[in-house]
């Protein structure tokens, strides 16, 4: 690739150009992994996530470009709005899991669609219940204990998929339980939302 | 060299900030000894302009035509005026635009322009103070303002001649005077009691970046408030009844009233009235603090919803690692232990709470200025969803809140009719779940969708939002790829056109000297050229030849050149030479759009509104 200013050849991994610094554009086909540095995978450190957030949003920000001529102020707008939305879809374990399904070809909802799980549902439809009265009568030891239990559930799930997606090439079977197990986390995010209220708001996916 | 300033568009007092030579930012003196300019613009009827103390001083005598605390009138439409902020004005209620009828309705100005007036004066204190021009601005709005205040406050911004580098959300501005002041780390709370809104904000610190984590509040909660149910008991006291025009005398001895009780426990005071009637006010600290904490109470659930969003509040654990106070009505002994008892833990008040925003204003506009500071990085959020409504009246939320800026994201949606050809895009601010409850911010109509069966064609609707919080919308129709221009225009906004005219006016009317009214103008029809230019490169940049583009670019450049200066001749001679060099490649774009109409099939009106696909 070449320097959109001086012509001089730029490399995939520089943000400015080496010969006359002006900012350059994502390398094309970039995913938000790339727009954060990071080679494609589940397994990330958040403490360097958000080092790495930090060190880009320097880089990149539109702050750093008031005075830049109309295509570097462009340029810095765009990668900064993708840095940002990179940054919310991989900071979050389970936006990041459905965020790589769809890199591997799995859109998590379609798929979602296909399975049928019973007796998860009634799981559910109990739980909900219970949810429901505990509301009504405003029992706060119970609500908690329901947080607290749909917590744990996350945990196991969030656990789960690290471990499917820690197989050295996951295939089509594991790909599959990934998607299951987060189309089940929602129904436990959302039981947590309900019960708890100082709990933050869930992300969508 | 013109240097950067800040400001602070307050609903009680403005200010205005810059960055000395040895980096400590300081407040310019704008009325007599004070760098609090009172937000108050009175017009007189000889058609003059008086504005900050001198028409504050009048507003008794004058009150119609003296105009207090205009940011509650900022990006609203008529219907959203409260009935007790509509108070002694008259309003012009003949078009889609709130407007202040003054001087017996002789005339009406909106409240862009009033705002404008007082930046007027702030641009021009801080000109005679800096001896010489000033540059690039910063304009701070309280972090809960929606999309349509802050495009009037930005429209505000531009009718006064400032260049608005960027809108900065009030208790980030604080953060930054703070921060750089103490050189913390860690997670603060920003709780800011302005005269008119109230904003908090939970910021993380890191390493000289400021990342907003999360933001709340009410734009129409402030210290404002304190006065009014000071004033309205003085008056009970007095055994006269509450018109608009006793009101707004009570008001003014309400605030000195507040004000000496921040100090003291007990005053007593006569104030005169109009009408040679005589206020006696007699109030405890006890009396003071009953009346007003129902007002200051709102402000809780506001900040546990902050700590919420911001994921602190869970198990009622450690919350934030310093709470940091901004806003005149903070100083108010009761708001003080407010707070304590909602962050369980002492304020921090080392610095002014009516300068800090005007300060870290100031910083963010030097760094801007100098193409950013390596110490320092802001990273603001939006306050309130974006969405759009949906068949039924309920809104699909596209960009969430708290939402780091820019931002961007997209979703598809489908017609719901055979043969659809239009679909109506209506864009939501709010957190609530139908769009009746939510603010209009724009709606437009996306045409031209070819004839299908319900549920087949593809439309793509893209939300951005800029590093000012304000939002753009686009739509793409994906299955003929054809792009869609769509003009985006605010519910409540002003045009382009009717700022251009209001700039005009607005020069008339203040007499200034012609030069500085060319100089006006004439960069601005610079910014219009060189802004048209660039966006035609991009369209139909392949009208051109390299060097008949490299010839233009040629043009712009001087034309930037001597836009940063004061000479408007010199500014005047490079837009005719801009404009003669680019005379042919506006004729070959003209030629090009014709074809294009000619060819173009013919629409229907029919529209509908939009829909998901229906496989989501
Ligand atoms: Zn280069």
């Amino acid at each position: 690739m070449n320097c959109w200013s001086c012509q001089k050849a730029v490399g995939p991994e520089d943000v400015f150009c080496p010969a006359c610094r002006v900012l350059q554009p994502e390398p094309p086909g970039a995913d938000l992994f790339s727009a954060l540095g990071l080679s494609r995978g589940y397994d990330i450190d958040p403490d360097d996530l958000e080092a790495r957030f930090r060190a880009r949003s320097r880089q990149l920000h539109p702050d750093r470009f008031a005075r830049a001529s109309a295509r570097e102020r462009r340029l810095s707008l765009e990668r900064t709005t993708r840095l940002n939305d990179a940054y919310r879809t991989l900071k979050d374990v389970r936006r990041r899991a459905a965020y790589l399904l769809k890199l591997l070809g799995k859109d998590p909802v379609v798929e979602a669609r296909t399975l049928h799980d019973p007796e998860f549902l009634e799981e559910q439809l109990e739980l909900r219940e219970m949810l429901a009265l505990a509301r009504e009568k405003s029992d706060q030891r119970t609500l908690a204990l329901i947080a607290t239990g749909a917590r744990d559930r996350l945990a196991a799930i969030d656990e789960e998929v690290a471990r499917l997606f820690a197989e050295a090439d996951p295939g089509e079977e594991a790909l599959l339980s990934i998607v299951s197990a987060l189309a089940r986390s929602r129904y436990f995010e959302n039981v947590v939302a309900e019960a708890d209220p100082t709990a933050p708001p869930a992300q969508p996916r | 060299m013109a240097r950067a300033i800040g400001i602070d568009l307050g609903t009680t007092n403005s200010l205005v900030a810059y960055v000395d030579d040895r980096n400590r930012p300081q407040v310019v003196v704008v009325d007599g000894k004070k760098a609090l300019l009172p937000s108050a613009v009175h017009y007189r009827m000889d058609g003059g302009i008086e504005v900050g103390g001198a028409a504050k001083r009048g507003a008794a005598e004058k009150p119609v035509d003296t105009i207090l605390s205009v940011k509650r009138f900022m990006g609203r439409g008529p219907g959203d005026i409260q009935p007790e902020d509509r108070g002694i004005y008259h309003f012009d209620e003949t078009g889609s635009l709130v407007k202040l009828a003054v001087n017996h309705g002789k005339r009406s100005v909106t409240p862009v322009e009033v705002s404008a007036e007082i930046l007027r004066v702030l641009k021009r204190r801080a000109a005679e103070h800096l001896s010489g021009p000033v540059g690039g601005c910063v304009l701070t709005v309280p972090a809960y303002f929606d999309d349509a205040q802050r495009q009037a406050t930005k429209d505000a911004g531009r009718l006064a001649g400032l260049d608005v580098f960027r809108l900065v959300n009030e208790p980030t501005a604080a953060a930054l005077a703070y921060g750089l002041d103490k050189r913390s780390q860690g997670t603060f709370a920003i709780y800011d009691l302005g005269g008119g809104t109230f904003d908090v904000s939970i910021l993380k610190l890191t390493d000289g970046v400021f990342e907003v984590l999360s933001t709340g509040g009410d734009t129409h909660l402030g210290g404002d408030d304190f006065d009014r149910v000071v004033a309205e008991r003085l008056l009970a006291e007095n055994d006269l009844s509450s018109s608009p025009m006793l009101l707004r005398g009570a008001i003014a001895a309400a605030q000195k009233v507040r004000e000496a009780l921040t100090y003291q426990e007990m005053i007593e005071i006569d104030v005169d009235l109009p009408g040679g009637r005589i206020l006696r006010a007699k109030l405890s600290r006890d009396d003071l603090e009953a009346l007003i904490r129902p007002v200051v109470e709102r402000t809780t659930e506001t900040c546990l919803g902050a700590l919420r969003d911001a994921g602190l509040a869970q198990n009622g654990g450690k919350k934030v690692d310093g709470v940091v106070l901004v806003g005149g009505a903070t100083r108010t002994p009761l708001v003080r232990r407010h707070v304590k008892s909602i962050f369980g833990q002492e304020p921090l008040t080392d610095l002014d709470p009516d300068t800090v925003v005007a300060l870290g204003a100031a910083v963010q506009a030097d760094a801007l200025d100098k193409g950013g500071r390596d110490d320092v990085l802001l990273l603001d959020v939006i306050p309130l969803s974006l969405g759009v409504e949906m068949m039924g009246g309920v809104v699909e939320k596209i960009i969430l809140r708290n939402s780091t800026i820019p931002a961007s994201a997209t979703q598809q949606f489908t017609t719901y009719a055979d043969g659809q050809t239009g679909m109506v895009v209506h864009a939501l601010q709010g957190e609530r779940e139908l769009a009746r409850d939510c603010r209009s911010l724009a709606r437009f109509t996306l045409k031209g969708i070819p004839p299908m069966p319900a549920g087949l064609a593809r439309v793509e609707i893209t939300y951005s939002v800029d590093a000012d919080g304000i939002l753009a919308v686009s739509a793409k129709e994906l299955t003929t790829g054809i792009e869609q221009k769509i003009q985006v225009k605010a519910t409540y906004g002003l045009s382009e056109d009717e700022v251009e005219r209001m700039l005009v006016e607005s020069i008339e009317h203040a007499g200034e000297d012609v030069a500085e009214r060319f100089l006006v103008e004439w960069r601005i029809e610079g910014e219009r050229i060189i802004q048209s230019l660039e966006s035609a490169f991009q369209v139909d940049g392949e009208l051109l030849s390299p060097d008949e583009r490299a010839h233009i670019e040629k043009r712009i450049k001087g034309l930037r050149e001597a836009m940063t200066t004061d000479d408007y001749l010199a500014i005047k001679a490079w837009i005719e030479s801009t404009d003669g060099a680019s005379k042919a490649f506006a004729e070959r774009r003209m030629n090009k759009h014709i074809a294009r109409a000619m060819a173009g099939h013919r629409v229907d009106e029919f529209a509908g509104q939009v829909r998901p696909p229906d496989d989501q």
